[in-house]
């Protein structure tokens, strides 16, 4: 599903993120990125969803060639894929329920099946209560666990998880990684890129270790 | 099809609540167009009424010719033949009694021309050439005045000509001053619509990223300002309206000294539709310019 040739990725600047990556990530896998911070997990998975450009070497997803893209093509290949963020960016303008229909409405849905959709998954991660609420009044742990309703509602067959469980407490990060869990059971593919050893034990799955923007692999 | 449908309706909607929730600024951006639009609108009419006083009297360049007295009715069949070429838009044949009746009605000179013994105005043509430069008409009322039976021609032309100069002038006036306000138009819809795009930076960030094209984003935008447009055009004819209705009463005064029942008249619905449609589009236009501009510099700035 995603394959990365010899990827390099330099930022104006000077810093080289990856250097030389290659990888592939089959359908339907749990693949862990790990490393220290400024590794380059961010700018990998920046990468699978095009939101930044390799340097050179060429990235695939789906049989699509992220380098060549687009700037026209890049909203549709988004909208196969989940992104959950660090830092949530939600939108604190709507409710709860309204953040999560926004991919929906994007893509065009009835009004009325995009509620309900959302409402389903508002539920799975239970927030039901908080429907109505403004993203501002809600914890951290909400706030992320709302950040994944949105990245799962329009149903993509890659999810890509940034730190979700970076800055929340044991108990919260637990839950999280259950909910990833069972998205892998149904057939997800989940890139998620953490440094939460519980969690990688808990789950199982594929660790890809990052270090300095050269891979390492290591199965748990 | 029902998507596409679906949302240019969200962005109606999106676009008319946000209009909303700022009335001041929206009322303060129509008037800001409002005033621009009805400067070119406003000259665009008053020549207008201006060009139909002139209406009255022949606006373009007239020869007249008079018959001899004593033409015979072959030359005169000669003459009208001559001025059924086709280097003659239009000729009218004035018979001297109806010159006389007409003299006597226009110009409140019936007690004189009761007075006469006999009517002294002969027959005439009154012809409208089709060229309109000034040697081509000199040359033409000289051939006229050669032909059997004319007894004079007289080429009425140079009050015409600074007349149509000026109006002229006028028209190019308005283009150019459509033209300079045109241009104000989409740098005032490109200035409201680019707060707006400010404001709503971090939806147009997070839209991006989950999957928004370019036109998705633009779209509620670019409605807003149509409908910012079309608010400049409406306000406009609101400026307009009270400005003709402020001028009603001098203009019938100033007209009624001159014995005329000449009063100011309002644009059609055509022209007031097509303002209408240019300030709409014009505030497009420049949402469009603002939107593009700054949806490349929030991504280039992320």
């Amino acid at each position: 599903m995603i394959s990365f040739s010899q990827v390099t990725k330099r930022y104006p600047g000077g810093h080289e993120a990856l250097s030389g990556v290659s990888l592939a990530i089959e359908k339907g896998e749990l693949v862990f990125l790990t490393g220290h911070s400024g590794a380059g997990k961010s700018t990998l998975l920046k990468l699978i969803a095009a939101i930044e450009r390799p340097t050179s070497g060429v990235v695939s997803v789906s049989g699509q060639n992220i380098s060549r893209l687009s700037r026209r093509a890049v909203p549709y290949l988004r909208r196969n894929i989940g992104l959950v963020f660090q830092d949530h960016k939600l939108l604190f303008d709507r409710s709860v329920i309204d953040n999560v229909v926004l991919p929906l409405d994007i893509a065009g849905f009835d009004r009325r099946e995009a509620l309900k959709r959302a409402r389903a998954v508002i539920d799975k991660v239970g927030l039901l209560n908080r429907e109505k609420a403004n993203p501002v009044s809600l914890s951290g742990g909400e706030q992320q666990r709302l950040c994944i309703a949105r990245a799962l509602v329009s149903r993509p067959a890659l999810l890509l998880a940034d730190e979700p469980t970076g800055n929340l407490d044991a108990g919260y990060a637990a839950d999280i990684m259950t909910m990833f869990r069972d998205f892998h059971q149904v057939g997800t593919t989940l890139v998620i890129a953490t440094h939460d050893d519980r969690a990688i034990t808990a789950l199982g799955g594929r660790i890809l270790h990052l270090d300095h923007g050269r891979i390492g692999e290591a199965s748990a | 099809m029902i998507g596409w449908l679906r949302h240019h309706k969200h962005a109606v909607l999106a676009a008319l609540r946000r209009l909303g929730a700022q009335p001041v600024t929206t009322v303060l951006t129509a008037l800001a167009m409002g005033v621009a639009i009805s400067l070119p609108s406003g000259l665009y009419l008053g020549l207008g009424n201006l060009a139909r006083v002139a209406g009255g009297l022949p606006a373009q360049p007239e020869i007249s010719l008079f018959l001899d007295a004593g033409a015979s009715a072959e030359q005169k069949q000669l003459i009208a033949a001559r001025l059924r070429q086709p280097d003659i838009a239009q000729a009218r044949y004035v018979p001297r009694d109806e010159a006389l009746a007409a003299l006597s009605a226009a110009q409140d000179l019936a007690d004189i021309t009761a007075g006469l013994p006999e009517n002294p105005l002969p027959d005439a043509w009154v012809v409208r050439p089709r060229t309109a430069s000034r040697d081509a008409l000199v040359r033409l009322s000289d051939s006229l005045g050669k032909l059997p039976g004319v007894a004079e021609t007289h080429l009425d032309s140079q009050w015409a000509e600074r007349l149509q100069a000026a109006l002229a002038i006028g028209r190019m006036g308005v283009w150019l001053l459509g033209t300079l306000f045109a241009i104000a138009l989409i740098a005032i819809s490109g200035n409201a619509i680019r707060a707006q795009v400010l404001a709503r930076r971090d939806e147009i960030l997070v839209s991006r990223l989950i999957g928004a094209t370019d036109w998705h984003i633009r779209r509620p935008f670019l409605y807003l300002g149509a409908l910012q447009g079309l608010l400049g055009g409406l306000a406009a004819g609101g400026v307009l309206a009270a400005a003709g209705a402020a001028l009603h009463a001098p203009v019938e005064r100033l007209a009624s000294l001159y014995g005329s029942t000449f009063h100011l008249l309002p644009p059609s619905a055509a022209e007031i539709a097509v303002v209408l449609g240019l300030t709409t589009l014009f505030g497009w236009l420049g949402a469009w310019l603002s939107v593009t501009r700054t949806l490349l510099q929030v991504e280039t700035a992320r």
